[in-house]
C-alpha cells in the first residue's frame, strides 16, 4: 500500500504536509508524535476512511483497523461482534478469540467484559477479517501498564503467526519497539514525517 | 430483573383499579332511569358473548384487525425509511421537513374523506387513508434517533466494508430500537382508533361499520360489546406481542449476569 499525500486540511487550516508512505504485507511501521498533530488523520487516511484530501492512495490490500475504543457492537455477543463486521465463520472467529485468550466468552456481550478484553475482543476481531496491513490507533491506551504490555506481546505474536504487515499510530516509542516497527515522526506544522 | 418484579408488584393496583371502574360502571347503569343509554356491565358482557357465538364477532374483528396489521406495516416501513433518510441528510430533512410538518396537522378525517374520494371507497383507501395518518408521527420519531446514530460504529463498519444490508440490520436498526419500539407502541393504538372512523365512514364490514349501524338505532350495549372486545385485543397484542419482542432487544442492555 502507498500513499503520495500532498497536502490534507480541515476548515481552511493545513494540517498535513507532503507525506510519502509505503507498507507491504510483514512490514511494520510505527508513527510516533505528540497529541494532535494529525496521526490519527493520517492514519484515517490511510485506512480509506477520509478521502478528502490532495494526493494518491494505491494498493489493494486487505486492511482491518485497531480504533482507540473497542468500538463494538453492544447488541450483539462477542462471537457475533467478530462474525458480523469481518464476514469470517464460526470456527474462524472461535479461533481468533482463543488466541487471543477470550476462550469461553463466546456468549458474552460486550458490556459484560473487562475494557482489557473488550480491546482483545477488538483485536481478535481484526485478525479475523484476514488482513495483509493491520491498522492500529492507539490500540493500547487508557489501559493499565501491565495490561498494555500484554496486549503489545499478544499483538507481536499475532501478527507473527498471520504474517501481516502493520501501521501502529502511538505517541509512545517504546510500543513501536516492542513490536520492531520502523518508527516514522510527524512533526512540524504542517506535519511532515521525519525518519528517527 | 427488576422489570419483572416491577410489573410483578404492578398487578395488584392494577387489576383492584379495573374493578373500581366496573363497580362505578355498575353503580351509574343501575342509577340512571334510562337503561338503554348505559346498559349495565353484564348486558354488555351477554352481547359479547352472544357476538361470539354467532361468529360475527371474530369476522368483523378480523377485517379490522388486518386493516389495522396492514396500515401499521406500511406506515412502520415508509415511516422508518423516510425517518432515516431524514436523519442522515440535512438535505433531505430540509426539503421533506415541510411536508411531514404539513401532513403532521392535516386532521385525520380531512386525509381519510380525500383518499375515498381521490382512490375511490376501497380497501386501498382506507389502509392508505391511515397510513397517512401515521406516517409522519413514526418519520418524526424516527428521525431523532437517526440523528443520534454512533459515528464512531458507522466508521467501524466502513473500515470493515461491511454490506449495506448487513450494516442497516447489526450497526443501525439496533441503535433505533427503542424508537421503533416507543413508535410501534404508540402507532398501534393511534392506528386502531383511526381505521374504525375509516370503517364508519365507507366500508362495509368491521367493527367501526358495526358501530355505525349500532349508532343509527342507539343500541349503546351493542357500541360497548364491540369497543371493549377490540379494546382486549389490542391490549391482548401490546403485552403478548410487542412487549416480548422489545424485552428481546434490550436484552444486551442487562449487565453482566
Amino acid at each position: 500500500m502507498r500513499l503520495d499525500l500532498q497536502a490534507k486540511s480541515f476548515a481552511g487550516k493545513l494540517i498535513l504536509g507532503p507525506i510519502e508512505i509505503s507498507v507491504g504485507r510483514g512490514e511494520r511501521v510505527a508513527i510516533l508524535g505528540p497529541s494532535g498533530i494529525g496521526k490519527s488523520t493520517l492514519l484515517r487516511i490511510l485506512a480509506g476512511l477520509d478521502r478528502n484530501f490532495q494526493g494518491r492512495r494505491d494498493g489493494d490490500e486487505r486492511l482491518a483497523m485497531v480504533f482507540q475504543e473497542p468500538v463494538l457492537l453492544p447488541w450483539r455477543d462477542a462471537l457475533a461482534n467478530i462474525t458480523i463486521p469481518t464476514g469470517c465463520d464460526r470456527k474462524t472467529a472461535i479461533e481468533w478469540m482463543g488466541r487471543a485468550g477470550l476462550a469461553g466468552h463466546e456468549a458474552k456481550f460486550p458490556r459484560q467484559m473487562s475494557l482489557g478484553q473488550q480491546r482483545r475482543l477488538a483485536l481478535a476481531r481484526a485478525f479475523a477479517a484476514g488482513p495483509d496491513i493491520l491498522l492500529a490507533d492507539e490500540p493500547y491506551a487508557s489501559l493499565d501498564a501491565e495490561t498494555a504490555t500484554r496486549m503489545v506481546s499478544l499483538t507481536g505474536e499475532l501478527l507473527d503467526r498471520s504474517g501481516a504487515g502493520l501501521i501502529l499510530v502511538t505517541h509512545d516509542p517504546n510500543e513501536g519497539a516492542a513490536l520492531e516497527a520502523r518508527a516514522l515522526r510527524l512533526s512540524g506544522t504542517p506535519a511532515r514525517l521525519q525518519k528517527d | 430483573m427488576s422489570q419483572d418484579s416491577n410489573s410483578r408488584s404492578g398487578l395488584w393496583p392494577g387489576l383492584m383499579s379495573i374493578l373500581a371502574m366496573l363497580l362505578i360502571w355498575t353503580v351509574a347503569s343501575q342509577l340512571t332511569d334510562r337503561p338503554q343509554t348505559l346498559p349495565a356491565p353484564w348486558q354488555v358482557a351477554a352481547r359479547i358473548g352472544h357476538l361470539a357465538a354467532t361468529g360475527e364477532l371474530w369476522f368483523n374483528a378480523g377485517m379490522t384487525l388486518m386493516r389495522v396489521a396492514a396500515s401499521f406495516a406500511l406506515a412502520m416501513a415508509i415511516g422508518l425509511a423516510l425517518g432515516l433518510l431524514m436523519g442522515r441528510s440535512r438535505r433531505v430533512d430540509d426539503w421533506l421537513n415541510p411536508g411531514i410538518i404539513i401532513l403532521l396537522n392535516v386532521p385525520a378525517l380531512v386525509v381519510i374523506v380525500l383518499s375515498y374520494i381521490w382512490v375511490g371507497l376501497n380497501e386501498t383507501a382506507a389502509i392508505l387513508a391511515v397510513a397517512l395518518n401515521k406516517i409522519p408521527v413514526v418519520t418524526v420519531m424516527i428521525r431523532e434517533g437517526a440523528r443520534a446514530l454512533r459515528p464512531d460504529l458507522d466508521e467501524m463498519a466502513s473500515a470493515f466494508r461491511m454490506a449495506p444490508a448487513a450494516r442497516l440490520r447489526h450497526v443501525v436498526l439496533p441503535q433505533l430500537a427503542p424508537q421503533i419500539a416507543a413508535a410501534a407502541r404508540a402507532g398501534i393504538s393511534l392506528i386502531w382508533k383511526i381505521v374504525l372512523v375509516v370503517e364508519f365512514l365507507g366500508r362495509s364490514n368491521g367493527v367501526g361499520f358495526k358501530i355505525h349501524l349500532l349508532f343509527s338505532s342507539f343500541d349503546v350495549t351493542g357500541v360497548l360489546a364491540w369497543a371493549l372486545t377490540f379494546v382486549a385485543i389490542m391490549l391482548a397484542i401490546d403485552l403478548f406481542i410487542l412487549r416480548p419482542w422489545e424485552r428481546r432487544v434490550n436484552r444486551w442492555r442487562q449487565d453482566a449476569a
